[in-house]
């Protein structure tokens, strides 16, 4: 027989056609003509599907939804609408109707929206024997946890060793020695107190005692005042110090620790007893103390910064490289303002996740010391936990990465500077083919003018190359300084001379600065140094050629000295510089120069007057021209002298 | 006679490219970024286009678009000729792509057959 299925309208017609073509579907079908007599039907058929038209007179195909709903959740409603009423339609499936279909009905959308129904039903159902299967599974594992259970009475014996165990590692100064470590002799007396059973230690120390009075392994105890005598007597576990006698006849001082062991009555039926040699434990003390300073001398000794953290971040305990560089943590001091200088703990921290996940993290940032110095660090941490496994504090390890990062840097700088580079140097080639293939057409064409030309170009290209090559090889390699003392006046002549050329054939003019008398002498490496000043000179040059708002240009090169520092100035009235070019103009391959520029240029001489102790500044306006300042010391600072900065 | 325009913005390799393409019965013209190649585009309706790709202002991948975007002008066939590795991905429609330092024989083969000589 097939599902029952409950149809609903107000009209005859559709009972009766739609009831043929859902008894075609293979429904055993029930009509009402309206709400009222849908109930009824309901109540005493049950079917698990309803189709409901929306519009009836008295009660309405929604009100009638609800109804059916609140008596049984279960059963699925699909609802028949006109077009006109789909507000009532959605509206309906507010209220847990399963679906609707539209007047005039297409058996094929009906015969769909049933298929989905049943589906859910079927679902609904095998979901609920999925419940119940789970119902009977957890009623078969409390039966086997009720059985487990009544075993681990059985266990009791094994209970009361480790109580008396962890007695006896308390008194041990709260070290965690396991059992194994633990140079106990261990012994079960009977009622009549007699030793029934013993340890291998116990056999091989004190000898076979089974059988024996449970006080004879003692030196001195009268057998009342045994431990085990006293435990049958009190009922409780008793801990008392004593000696023993060893087969060898030595007396051994021993803590004695007992545990009753009752049987089925409540009344003490054996007693354990345990013993342990102080002298071990004592040795053991010892042993224990040692690698606590070895411990701490790890923590201190570690090359990275170590702390300890509570929940608040608050610092517990810092080894000793941490305190050199940022100072003794004082009571209560959090991570944040010792490592970051700030009042909350930082975003990504790693103790707080640790703290959280009870798993290590790893983070890495930029931490600044007491003196201001920033340090690039990896931090890793480990929860440390208490006895009973929860997190107390969390330790944190920050790794000194500065110098990998530095040495990264470097690297990428390199690998950089090899893809920027090959572009320039492609195009200089290629230039330089050019003015090969000039001279060359010049030649066979007896065009002296085109040969000369030609020749400009190679002479360009081979000057650039050149030059390329050679800022090349200083970065790539660092130089020490080659110094001696040098006169300022002729250093600065001998400057000018190697520029004033150039200036002069580009229709720049070229003009000294410089106060009259002796300069004296200071301390440089002449041939760097003057590299680099010609460097800002012909950039100088360069910048007034590229300026068309001006009709006349000059470059001023300047110095002016005292007597422990020089200042020497480049000033040009070209294109200047605007503000974001100004900020990166000394990083490695900026360059604001297209194809004529490597980006090396200012780079590298920044780095040779600070290599010299000096610093340089600029000074610029977009439109008005700019002005570089070199400062250097008279004497190079000691450091100059013997190794080179950054390394 | 061919007109071929040279977009470079490295002067001396417009000389070059001009003295090879003059010096092969070939009418040039040059312009020395990609804003200043459409207007001269426009003005001198060349029959070939060399585009560097590298260039101040305008890039050539830019300049190419603006062309391809003229059905007058998309038909120009173009000739990549730049410092930069695999240059020819960036102007997939061009006829070819040279990487500089160039074969000059090269690139006269490669616009002779283009322009049907």
């Amino acid at each position: 027989m097939g599902t029952k299925l409950l149809l609903v309208d107000d009209e005859d017609g559709i009972r009766t056609f739609l009831g043929i073509s859902l008894a075609d579907l293979g429904y055993e079908v029930l009509t009402a003509a309206d709400g009222r007599q849908a109930l009824e039907i309901f109540a005493a058929q049950r079917p698990p599907i309803v189709l409901t038209d929306i519009k009836m007179p008295g009660m309405d195909g929604i009100a009638l939804l609800r109804r059916i709903k609140e008596q049984s959740p279960d059963t699925e409603v699909v609802m028949i609408s006109g077009h006109a009423d789909m507000d009532l339609a959605i509206k309906s499936l507010k209220f847990q109707a399963a679906d609707f279909v539209t007047k005039p009905i297409n058996n094929e959308v009906l015969e769909m929206a049933l298929a989905r129904v049943q589906e859910k039903i079927a679902m609904r159902a095998e979901l609920r024997r999925h419940t119940e299967n789970l119902e009977r599974l957890v009623e078969e594992k409390s039966q086997r946890i009720v059985q487990l259970e009544r075993q681990a009475a059985v266990g009791q014996v094994v209970e009361s060793l480790s109580g008396a165990i962890r007695d006896i590692a308390g008194d041990i100064e709260d070290s965690a020695a396991t059992l194994s470590d633990l140079p106990c002799f261990i012994s079960i007396h009977n009622q009549y107190m007699e030793v029934v059973s013993t340890n291998a230690l116990y056999r091989a120390r004190l000898g076979e005692m089974t059988g024996r009075g449970s006080w004879e392994a003692y030196a001195d105890v009268e057998p009342r005042d045994c431990p085990v005598g006293r435990t049958f007597r009190s009922g409780a576990g008793q801990r008392m110090e004593a000696s023993v006698r060893t087969v060898l006849g030595e007396r051994v001082p021993v803590l004695v620790h007992t545990a009753p062991i009752r049987g089925g009555d409540g009344e003490v039926e054996l007693v354990l007893e345990i013993t342990a040699d102080l002298t071990a434990i004592s040795r053991l003390q010892e042993e224990l103390r040692a690698t606590r300073a070895q411990y701490q001398l790890l923590f201190d000794e570690a090359p990275c910064f170590i702390s300890v953290q509570d929940r608040q971040f608050r610092i517990t305990a810092a080894n000793r490289l941490f305190k050199e560089h940022f100072g003794s943590p004082g009571e209560g001091v959090r991570c944040h303002a010792v490592y970051a200088h700030r009042d909350e703990p930082c975003d990504k921290c790693p103790v707080a996740r640790t703290f959280e996940t009870g798993q290590s993290h790893q983070w890495e940032t930029v931490v600044t010391s007491r003196t201001g110095k920033p340090y690039n660090v990896l931090l890793w941490t480990a929860p440390i936990r208490d006895a009973s496994g929860a997190i107390t504090e969390v330790m944190e390890m920050a790794t000194d990465i500065t110098q990998l990062r530095e040495l990264q840097d470097h690297l990428a700088s390199l690998g950089l500077m090899i893809g920027s580079m090959s572009h320039g140097i492609k195009g200089m080639l290629t230039a330089l083919d050019g003015g090969v293939y000039r001279v060359e057409s010049g030649f066979r064409n007896d065009d002296p003018g085109r040969v000369e030309s030609g020749w400009a170009t190679v002479k360009d290209m081979v000057s650039r190359i050149r030059s390329m090559v050679l800022q090349m090889l200083h970065y790539a390699k660092h130089r020490e300084l080659n110094w001696a003392a040098t006169d300022l006046g002729a250093f600065f002549e001998s400057v000018a001379r190697l520029v004033e050329p150039k200036a002069q054939k580009g229709g720049v003019a070229f003009v000294r600065s410089l106060p009259p008398g002796d300069l004296g002498s200071f301390e440089a490496d002449a041939t760097m140094l003057s590299a680099a000043l010609v460097n800002l000179l012909e950039n100088a040059v360069d910048a007034c050629q590229d300026d068309t708002a001006k009709p006349r240009h000059a470059v001023t090169f300047g110095v002016r000295a005292d007597e422990t520092a020089l200042t020497f100035t480049v000033a040009d009235n070209g294109t200047g510089i605007d503000r974001e070019t100004r900020e990166r103009m000394f990083t490695l391959f900026f360059s604001s120069k297209g194809c004529k520029g490597t980006g090396l240029g200012l780079f590298v001489s920044d780095k040779t007057i600070r290599q010299h102790g000096g610093a340089i500044s600029v000074d610029s306006e977009p439109g008005q021209g700019s002005t570089f300042t070199i400062r250097l010391p008279r004497v190079l600072p000691e450091s100059a002298k013997t190794c080179s900065e950054g390394s | 006679m061919a007109k071929i325009m040279i977009v470079d913005d490295d002067p001396n390799i417009v000389t070059y490219l001009t003295d090879i393409f003059t010096d092969n019965g070939y009418q040039t013209c040059a312009a020395s970024d990609g804003a200043k190649a459409l207007e001269l585009v426009k003005a001198e309706r060349p029959d070939l286009i060399t585009l560097d790709i590298e260039m101040p202002e305008e890039w050539g991948p830019r300049f190419y678009r603006k062309l391809a975007q003229d059905p007058e002008l998309k038909r120009i066939p173009v000739v990549v000729v730049s410092g930069l590795a695999g240059n020819k991905y960036a102007i997939p429609k061009a006829v070819a792509a040279l990487t500089k330092p160039f074969d000059p024989d090269e690139l006269l083969g490669i616009v002779g057959s283009v322009l049907g000589r």
